[in-house]
This record gives structure tokens, sequence and C-alpha cells, in this order.
């Protein structure tokens, strides 16, 4: 392909990005070298300053170059409340979507003992002890809803109930606007096994 | 080759590249298959993504080529097994249990017949623990590892009130003090999984033992199912 082991290397490594196979790698390769040699190097050292100094937080898990993120440091935010989500994503989606102003943690995956993931990867130890402070009044559970979500917030309800701490789950069924002529099956099902009282 | 109308269970799925999902499925007539459910994750997807879930009884049409088949189409067979709570916890064990000791592309009817009938047996509530042991006897027999459970491994008569080791390549011999690291186990719980009669409290923790021995001999590991600890159960020996 070139006469070039470097290209050939660069290509490669960018692979790593999802959904980047050989033909979109090898565009981006063409592409920084030929027109934007100095946004490639910007983008190399952000690459291996976020690497390098982008951890996590003591408390929540969530993604932090401190210690202590600024949610968990913020004096502003209600900490009777704790909001339980599997990825930094999904709690950003409800910083954006909602008015919540508790507290989050990140549990960075849900219980799937396939992917080897089980209570002590998903740091549920520091969720207990974080419980145990008694602060917290109300844990959400805001996994998804599907088995290894339900799962996860079965176990959590577990550990809010031995720390005698309510427990609350996120609402799901029938999308706003949607009708229920075209709604899958499964969510369907899902909104009628959980229906509420009128 | 394609496959049509093919009953099967999700037994796992994860993300592949960036819109898809690589799905673990365990099929009637071709055991377990790997499908790729291409683009499934768009917004807008040709393919069902609710009802691409474990514990949901599908038909799945697909295209068989390598390793991986690709996913044409999957609709509802039934209602999904209703289980929530622990019986969540025992169904991720069976899926678990399945995805790792059954090969790739390895037809095995007979255990498929009874994951539906313990996915059944959970839903109706039926004892848990006993529900999963049978299931394993089945899964294990369809396997061609069944276990002795009527002789010992000289071919003489179990006795219920005796005591026995159980090797898992020759079967049950009278248990001596030497046999530390064998599980022990009544003649009667044998006898008891044998028959499929339903064993008493004690029997019932011995054979999860037996079980629990027996599949790390064949599987070669542990189940990360087993390695959780769990806060209402007491820490299990053996
Ligand atoms: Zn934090």
């Amino acid at each position: 392909m070139s006469s070039s082991p470097l290209l050939a290397d660069l290509v490669e490594a960018l692979r790593c990005l999802p959904g980047v196979g050989a033909k979109t790698a090898q565009r981006m390769a063409f592409h920084v070298l030929e027109r934007d040699r100095a946004g490639a190097r910007r983008l190399a050292e952000r690459l291996a300053a976020a690497v390098e100094r982008i951890g996590n937080c003591t408390r929540c898990r969530t993604f932090s170059e401190e210690p202590l993120c600024a949610l968990c440091a913020s004096s502003t935010r209600e900490r009777s409340l704790l909001c339980v989500v599997e990825t930094p994503v999904d709690q950003l989606a409800i910083e954006q979507a909602t008015g919540y102003r508790g507290q989050y943690f990140v549990l960075l995956g849900r219980i799937s003992p396939l992917d080897g993931l089980g209570p002590k990867e998903l740091g549920l130890d520091l969720l207990a002890q974080r419980l145990a402070e008694g602060e917290v009044q109300e844990l959400i559970v805001a996994t998804n809803p599907t088995v290894e979500g339900e799962a996860t917030a079965h176990m959590l309800a577990q550990l809010a109930r031995a720390a005698g701490v309510r427990a609350s789950r996120l609402a799901h069924g029938v999308p706003l606007g949607g009708e229920l002529e075209f709604i899958d099956r499964g969510t369907l099902a899902h909104a009628f096994g959980g229906r509420q009282v009128l | 080759m394609r496959v049509d109308q093919q009953p099967g269970y999700i037994l796992h799925a994860r993300p592949y590249r960036e819109t898809s999902l690589l799905l673990e499925v365990f099929s009637r007539d071709h055991g377990r298959v790997g499908l790729v459910a291409r683009g499934v994750r768009r917004e807008r997807s040709r393919l069902p993504r609710g009802v691409l879930q474990p514990l949901q009884p599908l038909l799945f049409d697909w295209i068989a080529r390598g390793e991986l088949g690709a996913l044409v189409a999957a609709e509802i067979a039934s209602a999904p097994f209703a289980l929530a709570g622990d019986l969540l916890f025992s169904a991720m064990y069976v899926n678990e249990l399945v995805s790792r000791l059954c090969a790739r592309n390895d037809a095995h009817p007979l255990a498929f017949a009874a994951y539906a009938q313990c996915l059944d047996r959970l839903a109706a509530d039926e004892p848990a623990g006993w529900t999963l042991r049978r299931f394993e006897r089945e899964l294990l027999a369809d396997l061609g590892y069944a276990l002795l459970l009527d002789r010992d491994a000289a071919d003489a008569a179990l006795l219920p009130e005796q005591d026995y080791a159980y090797d898992p390549e020759s079967g049950a011999r009278t248990w001596t003090a030497g046999d530390g690291r064998m599980p022990r186990v009544s003649g009667a719980a044998l006898l008891a999984l044998g028959a499929d009669r339903t064993p008493d409290a004690a029997q019932l923790a011995q054979l999860r033992r037996l079980m629990r021995s027996v599949i790390r001999h064949h599987l070669d590991g542990e189940l990360n199912a087993w390695t959780w600890a769990r806060p209402a159960a007491p820490p299990t020996s053996g």
C-alpha cells in the first residue's frame, strides 16, 4: 500500500476508533499528511494529554482530572439524591435533558458475567460505603431497561435496602409522542408490564 | 447458506463496530452461533433492537458464512420469560454456562429443549436451585459429559446411605478421608438427581458443589457468575 512503514502504522493505529475500518483509516491518514499537519499535531498532543491526565473521580467514578470531579466537589448539588448510571455518556444525557440537581454514581458498565463485569468491577463496594455515610436519602437507579440493566437495578435495590435508603427506578415505556401501533413490541411489552395506577 | 425461521434465544449481545451488535445465539438446529446484527444500534434500524434481548424467544433468519452469520430478520416467537429479581441472576448464569460449555455451530437439540424448560420453570417460580441442577444434568449429558448417577465407578449400585467422592472422569467411589479435594456427596443425592426426584435441602447443597466441580473440570476454569460475592448468600466451599 505504501513505501512508508510509519504511514502503515498510523493507518493501523487509527482503526482503534469506533466505526473506522481500513478504508476510512487510510483516508484519515492521507488527509492529515496532505492537508492538516498542524491539526494532526494538536490531536496527537490532546490525545496524549487526555490519556495521561484523565482518570476517574474517587467518589463517583466518572471521568475526571482531579481526584474529585467538579460535580462531586460542587456545594450546590443536593447530596441527598444519588443517581446511578451505567456510563459517563448516560450521566451527560441526564444532565442535559433533566433539571436533576443531585449527585451521580457511574458504574462504568452493567452486571454481565459474560463480559466479566460483576459487583467488584462496577464499584459497588464504593457505592455501599457512600450509602453508609448516611447523607443519601434516595438512590435513583437509571440503568438501561435491558436484562443486564434490570439485573443491575435489582442488585442496586438490594444494596439500598441493606443501607436503609429508598430506591427509585426511571420509568420506561411508550415514548412521548409515540403511537402504540408503531412501537416495537418489546418496548410495548415493557411499558405494559410497568403500567402505573391512575 | 441461508437459515430461516430458526427458533433461538440470545445468550449475549455486545456492541460490534460502530452501529452493530454481535449476538451470541443459542439456536435449535445449529447450536450456539455468532450473528452480526448490522446497523441495529442506529436510530432507525430495519432490525428490531427492542426485541434483541436475552429471555425473549425469537425466530431468526440469517445468512451463514464463515465464523459469523449475518442476521437478516428476527421476530418474536412468544412472550418473553417473565423473570425478575434474583431469577435474573439465575438466567444470566445459565446463559454464561451455555456460552462457555457449547462450542459454536454444534447442534445440541436436547440441551436446547432443556434450556427452554429451565427458563420456563424459573418463570413459574419453581425452586431455582433444583431447576438449575436439572438443567446442568441435561446440558452435560447432551454434550457427552453425562454423570453416572445410578452406579459407582466400579459398576456397583449406589447405596443411598453411603457417602461418595465424585470423580468427573470415572464417577462415584466410596468416600475416604484422602478424598479432601473431591466433592463429597451422598448416594441418596446422586440417586435423586439421576431419577429426577426432588432432593432435600442438604442433598441439594451437595449437588450444587458436585455440579460446580464437574463443570469446572470440563471448562478447565471458573464461571464469572460463581465469583460474584452475593450479599444474601454465605460463601460456599468447593
Ligand atoms: Zn465525582
